[in-house]
């Protein structure tokens, strides 16, 4: 069964309620809200929204243990809020009782998702009290000893979205093992390293103990362990954490013989080690136990990919919210987006990417760390995977790649994004997730048919991030998520994208298996996600946005029917047709504009 | 003239050619009267590469020992290189470029000579025309005539022979309006709103000069096309200090107690100068791969350019609101009315007019807005971005038009029948083009040199099967509602199709946009089958 309460409305704040839908508020308000299965009403008050757009907006909240919602209560200025819990980051109360001035008291919400929301009480009475009470407990459930929504609702749908990855099929469809790598379930309790899935891929010639030896000697023991394997050429993408090299300068054998079986498994005559840091950072980490890989190892060469870290992120997107939320910084737009740097280290975690899959397909192996390589590494190695092998390109196989290189490699969803917790000023939040999602937009802008699915996924993606709904982006690694009984307890995110899936596709897609997808990392062809970043601005709301979702479908449709009938000519017309059921149609003349020689063809790396 | 006495070597053997999005060929490099010609042999077979010399903004060269480099750099923004054994032969050809490049004789211009086989010269020209769109549009007929006062040019020069004005202001009042009026462009209706009646109109500044004079018939026909309506608004593209200062030199705006009907207001549009160098800044900023941290985004912002789209669709919008929502008919004018003026009318009739958002209708507002209407093609194109002659009346004003007609297309994806190839098609045919639609600077002079009977129409050949197929939006569904287009900083993008075009990105993108149409055409006709 499909949820009752749209998903992409869900968190469509400021929704502007059609006229006709207006006869409907004078229902009784709040009666129209939809309550998930699970979901319970704690309290409802009268207050004033200060939306930053309009003048205050009388009306009334409803906080459940899933959602806060508001609705106003004067038809003319239909304003309606949907936020779950989940996406606020920071509860204060604003104003004291003695408070002069109109709407002086009240609450003051601060947003995981790029927004803040106001509320204006009465001052007579306390009348805050129990709303900023209960919203601070339901907002943080796990700071009160209460659990995660994902925990309580019970949702149903057709689709399990728990079987979508599962590691051994798709090592398995990589063609792995062989004889070069191997399989081990050395981690099957979490053993040899507690934020490492149970099932990894290694050299075949390594040993189990050589394993153990290289794990004392990487931060976290996160060795290095394949991730993807170039069919062709058998080149890998390899991850890892930094080595424990310290001020000493340490080093280890085994460490040492152990990258290099990596670089002999297809004959590479040089590893290429990507430390995802800045150089100077690198050298930093050494002070505290780690650094890089020196020239002790023989046969590899160490690059530096300037990407920054956590905190320089997390600076960075809070300026972005800063002149965009609640009013654009209009007047100097463009420098202003420039001083955020927001792009500049999209640009740089995409040329990172680039370099990685570049080396790969051209028949090197790889490998990639950064300090622990949860955060920085996962961006490389995802987006890398995303530009080198079409599969991760459509719908399944895009989940696939986040359930495999961010979610079971450990990327500390918790820690980063802070589920149910009231720490906001915690150090460890940091929006790398987002980035990556940001990366992944890029490239479909950049990309438009080499992509099954559509922008609404990324979002409802990054909406889920934040909503605790769904167990999928919950707690920091495998052993937790186990040891919470996470995939018997709570539905899966991918549960609910399967099963709607018509939502979610490209109808433009045209799958092209071989092809390698080199995105334009300069800074002239990244642009701000607008749609993402600036959603809640009424402005900016995307001209036309439903008649083109709905011109979409309408073409899905048509793109389906299309298939239909091509495959019936294909079973009437015995001789099978060499054209990929899924191929557009024959390619029509060039451009009458392009002189003939103007020919170009697309960078076909056979897989 | 002769061409043959600028080309002292018509051919060059063993030249390398190297050109953005190809690897650099070797072959033979030819000059005629109106191309640069390069054929290369490889073993795949011959290809060729023809380029409009007219095409060409300006040309660097360099020599070292006997041979030489030419940079060629295109007013479609392409930068070629030549490479040329000999430096007698590098010389020659460079100056032959350079003559023949900038040969401003426009009855020697290629679409002269241009002649395909698929189009024939006894073809009508062109799409529309003031008489037709009058016979087309009844509701116009009671209180709006055809005159033809200027027939003969002498009225107006850069006017069209026949326009449409109030029905009972008659042609001698009109020409009275016309001495009135900055080189005679008296108030004309250039768009009737169907759902309200109101109306259109442009024109050139009043020229009350110093003295303040006035002039009843202007005064009347501008009463006239209120028709009884309590007001009417007059945007004026230029700023109100800007507008006042314009009476020192003869010219002016029209004075509350004169036109007391009539509100004006004004947007500072910029034009000229301003314009064309923003264009040379932001091309400049463009083509600077040199360095990663380059601060771009400053670089974008310090060239202006989307200020000018964005203040262009704005006051596009303006117009829009006044006519449509607020129900006034309205008055454009700047100081000459050939340029922001048209910008402006044209933008709000796509906002406004579910007509011109078709591929045929978009291009019939062309020509009547631009062609017609008198833009200044051939001063205001003669040169692009790279050109290092002196400015004259260069300026990038149909550029922008397209530019914010792509905006539009950006923010509408199914609103507007053509595609962003259309768009990218005439901003390179408005500098350099096979076709006569783009010769001259106003209906007189290509009537003088008979452009509508020794050359081809640019709109009717894009307009061919073939053609219209490439240039029609997949996506078109038409509606017919205003577009309101968001003109927030964040909302308007770089046209990188155009600004970006010879990188390796916009060449996917183009593709892709192809793919797509042939996708979606594929899918209709096996459906429909």
């Amino acid at each position: 069964m499909a949820s009752p309460v749209s998903v992409y409305n869900s968190n469509a704040l400021d929704t502007r309620i059609s006229s006709t839908s207006r006869e409907s508020l004078k229902m009784e308000l709040l009666s129209d809200v939809s309550l998930l299965p699970g979901e319970e009403r704690i309290i409802d008050k009268d207050v004033m929204y200060m939306c930053p757009y309009n003048a205050a907006v009388k009306g009334k909240v409803l906080i459940t243990n899933f959602r806060l919602y508001f609705k106003s209560s004067d038809a003319d200025v239909a304003v309606m809020l949907d936020v779950p819990l989940g996406a606020i980051s920071r509860v204060e109360k604003m104003g004291g009782a003695s408070s002069r001035g109109e709407n002086s008291y009240g609450l003051d919400i601060t947003c995981k998702d790029m927004r803040n929301l106001r509320f204006a009480l009465k001052q007579e009475g306390h009348s805050r009290r129990d709303l900023f009470d209960l919203l601070f407990r339901h907002a943080f459930p796990l700071s009160h000893g209460l659990p995660l929504f994902a925990y309580v609702t019970q949702e149903k749908y057709e689709e399990n979205g728990w079987s979508v990855y599962k590691p051994i099929e798709e090592f398995r469809r990589q063609g792995l093992p062989n004889n070069k790598w191997r399989i081990t379930f050395i981690n099957k309790n979490y053993e040899l390293c507690d934020t490492y899935p149970t099932v990894l891929a290694v050299p075949f010639k390594s040993k189990e103990e050589d394993l153990r030896r290289v794990a004392a000697f990487r931060s976290r023991a996160r060795i290095p362990v394949l991730s993807w394997i170039h069919r062709e050429n058998q080149a890998v993408i390899v991850r890892c954490s930094q080595p424990l090299v310290g001020m000493s300068g340490k080093r280890n054998k085994d460490d040492e013989r152990y990258l290099d079986l990596i670089r002999e498994a297809n004959d590479t005559t040089k590893l290429t080690i990507y430390d995802a840091r800045p150089n100077v950072n690198a050298v930093a980490n050494k002070a505290t136990g780690g650094g890089y890989e020196g020239d002790e190892y023989q046969n590899a060469e160490l690059i530096f990919l300037d990407i920054q870290n956590i905190h320089v992120m997390r600076e960075s997107l809070k300026k972005l919210k800063d002149i965009v939320y609640p009013n654009v910084e209009e007047s100097h737009w463009l420098s202003s987006l420039e001083s955020t740097h927001w792009l500049e280290h999209i640009k740089l975690v995409l040329s990172g990417a680039i370099q990685v899959a570049d080396k790969v397909s051209s028949g090197n192996s790889v490998v990639v760390h950064c300090s622990d390589g949860w955060d920085r590494t996962a961006q490389l190695t995802s987006l890398s995977m995303l530009m080198l092998d079409s599969h991760y390109r459509t719908l399944r196989g895009f989940q696939v790649l986040i359930e495999k290189e961010w979610i079971s490699f450990g990327h500390k969803f918790a820690s980063r994004i802070g589920h149910g917790d009231k720490n906001h000023a915690d150090q460890d939040r940091s929006p790398i997730f987002v980035q990556f999602i940001d990366c992944v937009w890029q490239m479909t802008k950049q990309f438009p048919t080499a992509f099954e699915f559509n922008e609404r996924l990324l979002l409802t993606i990054l909406d889920h991030l934040y909503s605790c709904r769904f167990g999928t982006f919950l707690y920091n690694c495998e052993s937790a998520r186990d040891q919470h009984e996470l995939r018997l307890k709570t539905v899966s995110l991918w549960s609910l994208v399967n099963s709607k899936m018509e939502n979610y596709l490209n109808p433009f897609y045209t799958p092209e298996s071989g092809r390698v997808l080199y995105p334009v990392a300069s800074m002239r062809h990244l642009e701000l996600w607008v749609t993402y970043y600036i959603r809640w601005n009424p402005r900016m709301r995307q001209q036309q946005q439903s008649p083109v979702e709905q011109r979409y479908k309408e073409l899905l449709a048509l793109r389906d029917e299309y298939l239909k009938k091509l495959e019936e000519l294909q079973l009437s017309d015995s001789s099978p047709s060499p054209r990929h059921a899924n191929s557009p149609g024959p390619n029509t003349s060039p451009s009458p504009s392009s002189p003939p020689s103007q020919q170009y063809t697309h960078l076909h790396t056979p897989l | 003239m002769e061409f043959s006495e600028h080309i002292k070597t018509a051919n060059v053997e063993d030249v390398v050619l190297r050109q953005p999005l190809h690897p650099p060929s070797r072959g033979t490099l030819c000059i005629t009267g109106h191309h640069l010609l390069f054929s290369d042999r490889e073993e795949t077979g011959t290809r060729q590469f023809l380029l409009l010399l007219k095409n060409i903004d300006a040309i660097e060269k360099r020599m070292s020992g006997s041979s030489g480099t030419i940079t060629i750099k295109c007013k479609d923004l392409r930068v070629l290189q030549l490479d040329i054994p000999g430096m007698e032969q590098c010389l020659n050809i460079a100056h032959s470029i350079e003559t023949l490049s900038c040969l401003d004789c426009a009855s020697e211009m290629y679409p002269f000579f241009h002649r395909p086989s698929d189009l024939s010269l006894q073809d009508q020209w062109g799409l529309s025309s003031t008489e037709k769109l009058y016979s087309q549009m009844k509701e116009l007929h009671d209180r709006w005539r055809v005159s033809t006062v200027n027939r003969d040019y002498s009225v107006c020069p850069s006017y069209p022979p026949a326009v449409i004005v109030p029905k009972n202001i008659d042609d001698s009042m009109l020409k009275k309006v016309a001495k009135f009026r900055q080189g005679g462009r008296f108030p004309v209706l250039c768009y009737y709103h169907r759902k309200n009646g109101m109306v259109i109109m442009r024109s050139s500044q009043p020229l009350p000069g110093a003295n303040r004079k006035r002039c009843k018939e202007d005064e009347d026909l501008l009463q006239a096309v209120l028709d009884g309506s309590d007001k009417g608004y007059i945007i004026d593209t230029r700023s109100s200090q800007q507008a006042t200062q314009a009476r020192m030199t003869g010219g002016g705006f029209e004075s509350k107690s004169s036109y007391s009907c009539w509100k004006r207001l004004h947007r500072q549009m910029e034009k000229g100068k301003a314009l064309q160098e923003s264009l040379i800044k932001l091309v400049e900023a463009c083509g600077d791969e040199s360095n990663n941290m380059d601060r771009w985004l400053s670089k974008l912002e310090n060239s202006k350019w989307l200020f000018y789209v964005q203040t262009a669709l704005s006051t596009a919008g303006l117009l829009a609101e006044c006519v449509e929502r607020d129900g006034h008919s309205v008055l454009v004018h700047g100081s000459e009315g050939k340029d922001s003026t048209l910008l402006i009318s044209t933008l709000a009739q796509l906002i406004m007019d579910p007509h011109c958002r078709s591929l045929e209708g978009f291009l019939a507002l062309l020509e009547r807005e631009w062609v017609q209407a008198g833009h200044p093609f051939m001063q205001r194109c003669a040169h692009s971005a790279f050109s290092h002659a002196r400015l004259q009346q260069e300026s990038p004003v149909f550029l922008l038009l397209l530019d914010c007609v792509w905006q539009l297309w950006r923010q509408f994806p199914l609103a507007l029948g053509f595609s962003e190839a259309l768009l990218l098609r005439l901003a390179t045919e408005a500098y350099a083009s096979d076709f006569g639609t783009f010769l001259c600077n106003s209906h007189q002079e290509r009537w003088a040199l008979g452009v509508m009977e020794r050359t081809h129409c640019l709109f009717k050949a894009l307009l061919r099967p073939r053609e219209r197929d490439y240039y029609s939006n997949p996506l078109y569904e038409p509606t017919e509602l205003a577009i309101w287009p968001s003109v927030h900083p964040q909302s308007l993008q770089l046209w990188r199709g155009f600004f970006l075009r010879w990188t390796q990105q916009s060449r996917h993108l183009e593709e892709a946009q192809e793919e797509i149409r042939n996708m979606v055409i594929e899918w209709g006709k096996l459906a429909l089958s």
